[in-house]
Order: C-alpha cells, then sequence, then structure tokens
C-alpha cells in the first residue's frame, strides 16, 4: 500500500432539526457520526451501504459542499477543513466530484464548452483558443466528440450528459474524484461505458477515487478497497478481495448475499433482514445495526462496538468478531 | 444505443459546430419569432414618435384655444382637441416622450436594486434574508401607488420624482419574485457543481443562478412598464406627478375621464397607446424569454 492521499479521520456531519414556531433546534440527524479511512493514491475506495446511511453526505462534506460539523479531513498531509475560502476555491482544482444525477448537474444555459471553459478561466488555467482547444480534448477522452463543444445539456442523452459531467470534473486536471453514485441514474445498458470510463481514465491520469454507490456488484468490480456504512458508521473496511472472500460484519454479510447471481439454477442463502433503517435522528443505542442484526446478543444493545482491525487492514465494528 | 446514435451524427447529419455567439443565437431566434419581430415594430414606432415629436406635432402641445375645446378628431386636429382646446394629437406625441420614460427608468430602477436585494436574501438565506424580507413586508403593506405618493412627498413634485417614486414603489415586487426563483434555482444540481469548481460565491449568483430566473423577471417587468405609467397618471391627478400643462398619457388619460360622454377619444386615444405600448413589451419580452432559453431555442 502506498502513502495515503486523502484521510479523513472521526468525520461527522450532523444537520440540526428546527421546529416550532420559533425554529429551535430540537435535535440532530447524525448523517456522518464519526468515521475514519483513508485512501492510497491511485486507489479506488468504495464506500457502500443503503440510501440514508450518509455515503453522500460524507462524500459532500469531505469536498467541503457541506461544512463538516467535526472531524479532519487531510488531503496531501493538509486538513482542508482548516482552510478559509479562498484556500477552499483552490484546493477543488485537485479535489473534483461527479453527480449522481447528470440531469440536474449541468446548467441548461450554458453550452457545456463553455462551461468547461469557464472552470479554466476560474483556475486561471487557460483563455480563449488554449481554453478551447484543452476543453476538445477533454471531450475526446471522454468519448464525446469535439464538434459537442457548442451544444446545449438539453441535446444530450443521459448516457453522454454523465460523461460531459465526467469530463467536466477532469478539465481541472484534479487528483482526486468524488463519484457520488455516478451511474445510478443511467440506464443499465449505458452504466457498463460510464464504469469502463472511470476506469479507463483511472489508468490515464493516476486518478484517485472515493467512489460511492449502493451497488456492490459495481463496487466489487472498480474499488481495490471497500467501506460498509450503516448509519452514519462505518461498520468494515477490507481489501476488495477479503471483503467480498471473508465479510465479517453481519450487515456485510446480508448485503453480499443480497448481490444477484448469474446463474439462476443456483441456490444462494440470502440473509433477508427485517424492518427498516432506524432514523438517523435517533440511533438506537448500542450497535447501531442491533434492531435489524439477525445475530444479536444483549450486548449489541448496551455496549457500542468499536472499529476493530481484525487482520491486516480488515476493520470490523462487531462484538461478535473473534478478533 | 449511445454508440448508434453517435455514429449516426458522425455521419455529417450536425457535424458542423456550432460556433455563433449567444448574442447572435438570441438575436437569429427573436427575428424569426412573428410576435417578437410585431412586439419591436410597435416599440420601434413610439419611439420614433417620441424622438420626433417636435417635427410631427402639428400644433404647440401646451397652448390653449378655448374656442376650439372639445373638437372631434378632424383634418386639423387628427386626434381632436381637449376642454382647453389643445391639440390632442401634438399632445400625444410629446406624452410618448414622458410616458416612455416613466415606464423604462422606473422599471430599470425597480431591477437595479429589486434584483441584487431579491438575489442576495435568496441566495444567503439566514439573517440576512430575515431582515431583507421583513424590510419588503413593510414595503409591501402599502399600496404601490401610496408608497409612491410618499416617496414624491418626500423628494417633491415633478416628473423625475415621479419616475423614481413608481421606481422605489416597484423594488419590494421584484426582491421577492428575484428571490423566489434564486431559492428554487440554488437547489439545483449545477449550483452545487459550480460551486465545487471552486467559483466565487458572486460568480454563481450573477453568471449561474440570475441567468436560470431570467423568465419571470422579464415576464414581471413587461407588465411594471404599464404599471409604472398609470402609477404616474394616478400621482399626476392627485397633482404631485407631471403637472399640468405637461403633456403626459396617463395625465391626459386622467383628465380626459371627465368629458367621457361628450368627447370620448380624450380617454380612448391615451388609452389605446398605453394598452398597445405595454402590448409590444410584453410581446417582446416573451419573444426574449424564449429566446433566451436555449432548450426552446430550435436550429
Amino acid at each position: 500500500m502506498s502513502e495515503a492521499l486523502l484521510r479523513v479521520e472521526g468525520l461527522k456531519k450532523h444537520f440540526p432539526v428546527r421546529s416550532g414556531v420559533f425554529s429551535r433546534i430540537s435535535g440532530y440527524v447524525q448523517a456522518v457520526d464519526g468515521i475514519d479511512f483513508s485512501i492510497a493514491r491511485g486507489d479506488t475506495y468504495g464506500l457502500v451501504g443503503e440510501s440514508g446511511c450518509g455515503k453522500s453526505t460524507a462524500g459532500y462534506t469531505i469536498t467541503r459542499l457541506l461544512s463538516p460539523t467535526e472531524g479532519a479531513v487531510y488531503y496531501q498531509g493538509k486538513n482542508l477543513f482548516d482552510l478559509n475560502a479562498a484556500g477552499i476555491r483552490q484546493a477543488r482544482r485537485n479535489i473534483q466530484i461527479v453527480f449522481q444525477d447528470p440531469y440536474s448537474a449541468l446548467n441548461p444555459r450554458k453550452s457545456i464548452g463553455d462551461a468547461m471553459k469557464e472552470l479554466l478561466a476560474v483556475h486561471g488555467m487557460g483563455r480563449g483558443a488554449e481554453a478551447k482547444e484543452k476543453v476538445r480534448e477533454v471531450l475526446q477522452t471522454c468519448g464525446l466528440a469535439p464538434y459537442h463543444y457548442g451544444r446545449y445539456p438539453h441535446e444530450f442523452s443521459g448516457g453522454q450528459r454523465q460523461r460531459i459531467v465526467i469530463a467536466r470534473a477532469l478539465i481541472l486536471n484534479p487528483q482526486f474524484i468524488v463519484a457520488d453514485e455516478p451511474i445510478s441514474a443511467l440506464d443499465v445498458s449505458i452504466q457498463s461505458q460510464i464504469i469502463n470510463l472511470l476506469e479507463r481514465l483511472q489508468d490515464e491520469f493516476h486518478l484517485t477515487y472515493l467512489f460511492i454507490s449502493h451497488d456492490l456488484g459495481v463496487v466489487k468490480h472498480i474499488s481495490d478497497t471497500v467501506g460498509v456504512m450503516y448509519l452514519g458508521r462505518l461498520v468494515e473496511e477490507a481489501p476488495k478481495q477479503e471483503f467480498f472472500a471473508r465479510p465479517l460484519h453481519p450487515y456485510s454479510k446480508a448485503l453480499i448475499s443480497a448481490i444477484p447471481v448469474m446463474d439462476p439454477r443456483r441456490k444462494i442463502d440470502r440473509i433477508i433482514l427485517s424492518g427498516d433503517v432506524p432514523s438517523p435522528a435517533n440511533p438506537p443505542a448500542g450497535c447501531r445495526f442491533h434492531t435489524r442484526c439477525p445475530e444479536a446478543v444483549q450486548r449489541c444493545s448496551i455496549e457500542e462496538p468499536a472499529l476493530r482491525c481484525i487482520a491486516a487492514d480488515h476493520r470490523v465494528s462487531c462484538h461478535l468478531v473473534e478478533g | 444505443m449511445e454508440q448508434l446514435s453517435e455514429a449516426s451524427l458522425q455521419q455529417g447529419i450536425k457535424q458542423r459546430e456550432k460556433g455563433e455567439s449567444e448574442y447572435r443565437l438570441v438575436w437569429k431566434h427573436l427575428s424569426r419569432n412573428r410576435t417578437a419581430v410585431l412586439g419591436m415594430i410597435v416599440i420601434a414606432s413610439f419611439i420614433l414618435l417620441a424622438v420626433f415629436a417636435p417635427l410631427l406635432a402639428t400644433h404647440d402641445p401646451i397652448s390653449t384655444d378655448l374656442g376650439n375645446a372639445l373638437q372631434g378628431p378632424s383634418s386639423d386636429h387628427y386626434f381632436g382637441t381637449d376642454e382647453l382646446g389643445r391639440d390632442l394629437f401634438s399632445r400625444m406625441l410629446f406624452g410618448a416622450r414622458i410616458s416612455l420614460n416613466i415606464g423604462l427608468i422606473s422599471v430599470g430602477i425597480g431591477l437595479l436594486f429589486g434584483i441584487p436585494l431579491g438575489a442576495l436574501s435568496g441566495y444567503y438565506a439566514g439573517k440576512l434574508d430575515l431582515v431583507i424580507q421583513r424590510i419588503i413586508d413593510i414595503m409591501i403593506a402599502f399600496p404601490g401607488i401610496l408608497l409612491a405618493i410618499v416617496v414624491v412627498t418626500v423628494l417633491g413634485v415633478g416628473v423625475q420624482n415621479v419616475m423614481i417614486a413608481t421606481g422605489i414603489a416597484s423594488i419590494p415586487i421584484y426582491a421577492r419574485l428575484v428571490r423566489g426563483s434564486v431559492l428554487s434555482v440554488k437547489k439545483q444540481g449545477y449550483i452545487t457543481a459550480a460551486k465545487a469548481g471552486g467559483m466565487r460565491d458572486s460568480r454563481i449568483v450573477f453568471f449561474h443562478i440570475l441567468p436560470n430566473c431570467i423568465g419571470p423577471i422579464i415576464v414581471q417587468s413587461t407588465f411594471q412598464v404599464a404599471t409604472a405609467i398609470l402609477w404616474a397618471a394616478g400621482l399626476g391627478f392627485l397633482g404631485l406627478g407631471a403637472q399640468p400643462p405637461t403633456p403626459e398619457w396617463g395625465a391626459i388619460l386622467s383628465r380626459g375621464r371627465g368629458y367621457m360622454r361628450v368627447a370620448a377619444y380624450l380617454t380612448t386615444i391615451p388609452g389605446v397607446a398605453i394598452f398597445l405600448m405595454v402590448l409590444g413589451f410584453n410581446l417582446v419580452g416573451d419573444g426574449l424569454r424564449d429566446a433566451l432559453d436555449p432548450r426552446s431555442r430550435n436550429y
């Protein structure tokens, strides 16, 4: 494992819940409640979990699109949360994000070329014909044609739009890209194209990805390391091979058992979780997963398990795992 | 699917790059829109009439001729004469100068202050929003005309002050309108994307949010031209606006009201003129709104 490009420490993001006439703060939604992980340069870290577990919030907070409640994010050794507004703007050159919904992520009133050229101008990375040339180049790299420069977003299909979103993220030559469910809004037939594009770009430009997804199949394909989130906490983290071969946390096991298998004759033992995810505004005491855990014992509802290292690079937070 | 469409594109259907500038595209679309062209012709005619009023006028717009009062339209007095025997045609021509100015300048003032106020309020939300909105609540609590009266009282009577007053009175309308649009646009993904691109707030507001709010602003502005002219007329009627004998459309209209039975043309003609001017601005505004939206432009 090479050096860590990005290290997240004790990241918390709580959203205040306001109620009543005077909008007093009556509680907090603990969307992300203390997560730590690090991503090595050139790696892809797959962050998975079901809807509402805080994975996207984590991505947005790491990129400072949301202001953090607590914690630190070290990017190349510098804490991003210590930067002032100008510092953040500068850091954005290296840290980009690919959005989930390519339909809303593009300004309908700007031609895609002009939108990308504007980014270059804002960061002092070129103007005029030179910038235009660079935009065309990046468009081509992302599987679009240079003559698409003057077109508007509504003239493109969903898959093409996501290519544009990726091209826009790439135009500033970033090193780190947060991909926030980049394929979940796309047609299945297009998804693999976008995944392949992301992989090709990673090789070509030595990018580091934080890949946020709820699709374990895709994460299995693209990630080097997998982190599983549940209700704002990281419950298990392991290198990909290890994770899929030997999942330890009951939640991970349940998730993996739910991946569809290509062979209809093969029987798999699905672990069906009962109930819904508890509200992050009022998470259960003890282990956050104990309300739905098929293996829960009494201790789980009282004592909160810590994220422990079980084997090399394999961390899990469960009382039942021997380590 | 995608490969297919890509391939068909490459076969040369639309291979040319669209390199035309935004202004030219807007103009191209606008000039192909028949109703917008009609509107532009109407406005251009009014402007020409106003500019060349001294050349076109047949009589002195303010000299009275009591022996000739309330004469219907004739070859000498195209639009007839008013209760003091002044030539209505000439008065309408010179009145066009004042009324056009009132309409445009008051809308200009409203936009100049209303847009930034609304944008600040909507974009930054929080306490600033609260303060601005309460001030606007207070302004909106008075009917526009009453607010204009207050401003004129403070500034003093006169046509210029009427323009300022009607402008100020329309600020809260724009501020509310813009705030609402900004609130909805700033939640869009592309605004987050602009932020993620490292852009300053000012750039995001002026180059990303406001262009996406332009539709309602344009529509409101075109209506506001008419409202301003009517407010100015009301102020004139109360003796706070254009003072007699200044020819101003609203003033002509309201003075003619007393003679509706004997000389209907005294109200009909300025009424139709105001209507046509508002219609012109409306048609152009509508066309402009469509032309500025890439989604409704087809090539």
